[in-house]
C-alpha cells in the first residue's frame, strides 16, 4: 500500500485502519482539549464508526471511545500503520 | 471537637465517582452551588458505619478530564482544588477507572502537580480483572507517588480502606511536575514555579492569548512558542503515563476490554438504520411520558388543590382572607407542585439514559442535525422536553457541559410550544374557525392550524438558537469530544437520589418565586373590589381591579394587534401560567371556571361587539394574531423563575422576557396589519 506513512487528517481515515498520530494542528481551546483527551503525537487511533448521518465519528484511542466531529478531527494528522 | 477533614472527590466522568460518594455518605447529602457557578456540588459526611477517627466531609466535584478549565465544570474543579474556592480540601480522593488508566491518569498527574495530598481509589477492579488486566498496584503507587486503594464502588468494596487512607494522608505533599525540555517552560518555571508556569501557558492558549497576558512575558503573548510549549507539556504528561503503565501493567494479556461488549451493543444502537430508529423510539417514550403519563398525576394534584380550596371556603366562609388563602396561596402552591410529576419523569429518564451510557450515543446520532442550528447533540433531549413543559426542560439543560451552549438552549426552550399553550390555541381555533372542516385529505382546518402553530414555534426556536449562538452568547468554541463510555446497568437507588435532589432544589429555590408571583397576580386581579352598585352596568369585578385597569391602560398598544383591554387582562393573568389565560378571560366575561372547551366562552368571544360601533370585537384575524403572540411571548413566570435559578442571575430571565415580548408583539402586529390590508383588497370571509 502506497498510503502507508502518508499523513492525512483523522477525518479522512478509513474505518478500522489502525493509524498513529503524527501531529496536532490548530490552536486555542480546541487544540488544548484534543491534546488533553489524549490526542498526542505517537498515539495509536482507529475509526470505529461513522454516525448515521456521516458525522461525528467514533474513535478508539488509549483504551477508550470518543465521538469527534469531522471539523475537529481534521486537526489531527495521522499515518496508517501496518 | 476536631474540625472535619475536608475531602474533594474528583475523577473523570463515568468512573463510578458518584457511586463511591453515595456509598461513603450513605446517600445522605445536600446539593449546592458555589458563588457564581451554576455547576452543582453534592456535599455529605462519611456515614457513621465507617470507623473514622475524625469526621470527614466529602465534596463530590463534577466529573472532569482535566484541570485546564475549558468548560465550566473544569473551572470549578480547578478553583476548589487549587484552594481558590470557598472550601480548601485537605485531601483529594481521586477516583480512577482501572480499565482505562491510560486516560484516567492524566488528571492524577495534574493533581500531583498541585501538591495536594491525594488518595487514589482504583475503581472497577472487578471489571479490570475480568478484562484480563493485571495491574501491579504497589508498583503503580510507587511510580505515581500516591497511595492507591483498590475499590469496587458498585459493590461497596474497599471503602474502609479508603476512609483509613483519607484520614492518614492529610499531609501536604510536594508538588511534582514532569520535566519539560522547553526553553519557555523552563524560564517561566523559574519565575512562577513549575505548576503555575504550566497552568499559565495552557490558559494562555485556551483563552486565545488574551486573559492571562498580564502574567505572561509580553513578547510571548500570541506566539507560536507558547503553543509549542503547551504541546510539549501535554505530550510529556502522556509520555509519563505510558512510562508508568509500562511498569505497572505487569502482564498484558489479550485484552477483552469492557468496550467489546459495548461495541456489540452498538452494532445495533448506533447502526446506520437501526440506530436512528431506536433513538426515535426512546425519544418518543421520553416525550410521551412527559406529555401523557404525567397527566393523571398533574390532574390529581389539581384535584387535591381544588378540593382543599373548596374545604377552606366551606370551613372559613367567605371573605377576603379566605380568598387570599384559597385563590392566592393555595393556587400558588398548586402552581408549584403541578410541575413535580414532569420534573420527576424527565430526570428519571435522564438518569437512566446517562447512567446506562445511552445518552452519549443519542448525542452521537443526532449531533449532525443539531449542528445545523449551531448546537450539539446534548441539546436534543431538553429541547424535545420543551414541547411538554419548559420548566423541566430548562432544568434538563444541566446535561450540557458548555455553559454557552447550555444558555442558548435555555433561551430557545420557551419558544417551543409547551402543552400549556394548547388550551389557548384550542379556545381561539374553536371560537373563530370552523375547526372540523376537512380541508386536505384527512386533515381538518383546526388540526392544520394547530400544526402551523407548532411548526412556527419549532422553526422560531431553531432560528433564535442559530442567531444567539452567533451574537449574544458566543462562548469559546469547544470541540465536541464526547466519551462513549461502556454500557452499564443503571442503579435505581442513585437515579432516585438524583431525581429527589432536582425536585427538592426546584421546590426550595424556584417554588418560592412562583408562589410569591401567584400571590402578587391574585392581588392585582382582585383589588380594589368594586362597590356593588357599579356592577349594575354589567361590568365584572375583575374590570375594577388593578389588573383590569392595567389592561385598559395598555389597550392603545393592543389595538394594532387587533386586541382590546379584555385580552390585555387575560394576558396579564396568563403570566401565572399560560392556561390561566382561559379562566381569566372567563372572569372578564363573567363566566366562572372556564376552560379551553368551554362552549359558552367561545360563543361570548365570537358574539362580543363594540357597544359604540357594533362591530365584532374579535375576528378570525385577531384570533390568529393572538395565537402568534402566544407562540412567542414569555408568558410564564415559572419559566423565568427557573431560568433565574439555573443561571444564578436575573439578567437572563429579564432579557428573555423583554426580547420574547417584543418579538411576540411585533409578530402579532405585523400579522394583523398585513392581514387587514390584505382583507381590504380581497374581501373574502375566511372562516
Amino acid at each position: 500500500m502506497t498510503d502507508i506513512g502518508r499523513a492525512r487528517g483523522l477525518d479522512r481515515l478509513p474505518l478500522h485502519e489502525p493509524a498513529r498520530i503524527t501531529e496536532v494542528l490548530g490552536d486555542g481551546a480546541v487544540l488544548v482539549q484534543l491534546l488533553e483527551m489524549g490526542f498526542v503525537r505517537g498515539t495509536e487511533v482507529e475509526v470505529i464508526k461513522r454516525a448515521p448521518l456521516g458525522d461525528p465519528i467514533e474513535l478508539r484511542l488509549r483504551g477508550y471511545h470518543v465521538s469527534v466531529r469531522a471539523q475537529e478531527a481534521r486537526h489531527v494528522l495521522v499515518e496508517l500503520l501496518k | 471537637m476536631t474540625a472535619p477533614l475536608r475531602v474533594a472527590v474528583a475523577g473523570n466522568p463515568n468512573v463510578g465517582k458518584t457511586s463511591l460518594f453515595n456509598e461513603l455518605t450513605g446517600l445522605r447529602h445536600s446539593v449546592g452551588n458555589f458563588a457564581g457557578v451554576t455547576v452543582e456540588v453534592a456535599r455529605g459526611s462519611v456515614c457513621s458505619r465507617f470507623d473514622v477517627p475524625r469526621p470527614i466531609e466529602l465534596f463530590d466535584l463534577p466529573g472532569i478530564y482535566s484541570l485546564t478549565a475549558t468548560a465550566e465544570d473544569e473551572r470549578l474543579a480547578y478553583r476548589v482544588l487549587s484552594g481558590a474556592g470557598e472550601v480548601q480540601p485537605d485531601v483529594v480522593l481521586l477516583v480512577v477507572d482501572a480499565t482505562s488508566l491510560a486516560r484516567n491518569l492524566y488528571l492524577a498527574l495534574q493533581i500531583r502537580e498541585l501538591g495536594l495530598p491525594c488518595v487514589v481509589a482504583l475503581n472497577m477492579m472487578d471489571l479490570a480483572r475480568k478484562a484480563g488486566l493485571e495491574i501491579d498496584v504497589e508498583r503503580l503507587a510507587r511510580e505515581l507517588g500516591l497511595p492507591i486503594i483498590e475499590t469496587i464502588a458498585s459493590r461497596a468494596r474497599g471503602l474502609d480502606a479508603v476512609v483509613d487512607a483519607l484520614a492518614s494522608n492529610a499531609r501536604r505533599s510536594h508538588p511534582w511536575c514532569v520535566d519539560v525540555e522547553d526553553p519557555l517552560v523552563e524560564r517561566l518555571s523559574a519565575q512562577h514555579g513549575p505548576a503555575k508556569a504550566r497552568w499559565l501557558l495552557t490558559r494562555a492558549v485556551v483563552e486565545g492569548y488574551a486573559a492571562e497576558r498580564s502574567e505572561l512575558p509580553v513578547e510571548l503573548a500570541g506566539g507560536e512558542a507558547v503553543r509549542r510549549a503547551v504541546i510539549a507539556i501535554i505530550e510529556r504528561r502522556y509520555a509519563e503515563i505510558d512510562r508508568i503503565l509500562a511498569r505497572a501493567h505487569s502482564e498484558r494479556r489479550a485484552i477483552a476490554s469492557p468496550m467489546t461488549t459495548s461495541e456489540k451493543i452498538d452494532r445495533v444502537l448506533t447502526h446506520r438504520v437501526a440506530g436512528p430508529a431506536v433513538f426515535m423510539l426512546v425519544m418518543t417514550i421520553v416525550f410521551q411520558s412527559m406529555f401523557a403519563w404525567a397527566e393523571p398525576f398533574m390532574k390529581a394534584i389539581e384535584g387535591v388543590i381544588g378540593w382543599t380550596q373548596g374545604q377552606v371556603e366551606v370551613l372559613l366562609g367567605e371573605g377576603i382572607l379566605v380568598d387570599f388563602i384559597s385563590q392566592g396561596v393555595l393556587a400558588g402552591v398548586g402552581n408549584v407542585i403541578v410541575f413535580v410529576p414532569q420534573i420527576t419523569l424527565l430526570f428519571a429518564f435522564i438518569g437512566l439514559l446517562e447512567d446506562s451510557g445511552y445518552m452519549a450515543r443519542a448525542a452521537f446520532i443526532v449531533d449532525r442535525v443539531m449542528a445545523k442550528a449551531g448546537l450539539s447533540g446534548s441539546s436534543f433531549v431538553p429541547l424535545l422536553s420543551g414541547f411538554a413543559c419548559a420548566i423541566p426542560a430548562i432544568m434538563g439543560t444541566r446535561t450540557i457541559r458548555s455553559f454557552s451552549a447550555r444558555l442558548v438552549t435555555m433561551l430557545m426552550i420557551p419558544f417551543v410550544s409547551c402543552s400549556a399553550r394548547l388550551p389557548i390555541y384550542a379556545l381561539l381555533i374553536g371560537a373563530f374557525f370552523d375547526a372540523d372542516r376537512i380541508v386536505l385529505g384527512p386533515f381538518s382546518l383546526g388540526g392544520l392550524m394547530l400544526l402551523g402553530m407548532y411548526g412556527l414555534s419549532t422553526f422560531s426556536a431553531l432560528l433564535v438558537g442559530f442567531i444567539y449562538k452567533r451574537t449574544i452568547v458566543r462562548g469559546p468554541r469547544l470541540p465536541l469530544l464526547i466519551e462513549l463510555p461502556p454500557y452499564r446497568l443503571p442503579r435505581l437507588r442513585h437515579i432516585l437520589s438524583k431525581v429527589w435532589d432536582r425536585v427538592r432544589g426546584f421546590l426550595r429555590d424556584t417554588g418560592t418565586t412562583i408562589l410569591a408571583a401567584t400571590v402578587v397576580l391574585w392581588v392585582m386581579l382582585s383589588f380594589p373590589k368594586p362597590p356593588d352598585v357599579e356592577l349594575l352596568d354589567h361590568s365584572t369585578p375583575i374590570e375594577h381591579s388593578v389588573g383590569g385597569r392595567v389592561g385598559k391602560a395598555v389597550e392603545p398598544a393592543l389595538r394594532p394587534m387587533g386586541q382590546d383591554w379584555r385580552i390585555g387582562v387575560a394576558i396579564l393573568g396568563s403570566f401565572a401560567a399560560r392556561e390561566v389565560f382561559v379562566s381569566t378571560l372567563g372572569l372578564v366575561f363573567g363566566i366562572e371556571n372556564a376552560d379551553g372547551d368551554d362552549a359558552s366562552l367561545r360563543e361570548r368571544l365570537r358574539e362580543a361587539r363594540d357597544p359604540r360601533t357594533n362591530e365584532p370585537l374579535y375576528t378570525p384575524l385577531s384570533a390568529m394574531a393572538l395565537m402568534v403572540f402566544f407562540v412567542y411571548a414569555a408568558q410564564c413566570m415559572s419559566t423565568l423563575a427557573v431560568v433565574r435559578r439555573e443561571t444564578r442571575t436575573w439578567r437572563w430571565p429579564i432579557f428573555m422576557f423583554c426580547s420574547m415580548t417584543a418579538i411576540a408583539y411585533v409578530a402579532a402586529v405585523v400579522l394583523y396589519q398585513l392581514g387587514s390590508l390584505f382583507l381590504s383588497f380581497v374581501p373574502v370571509a375566511f372562516a
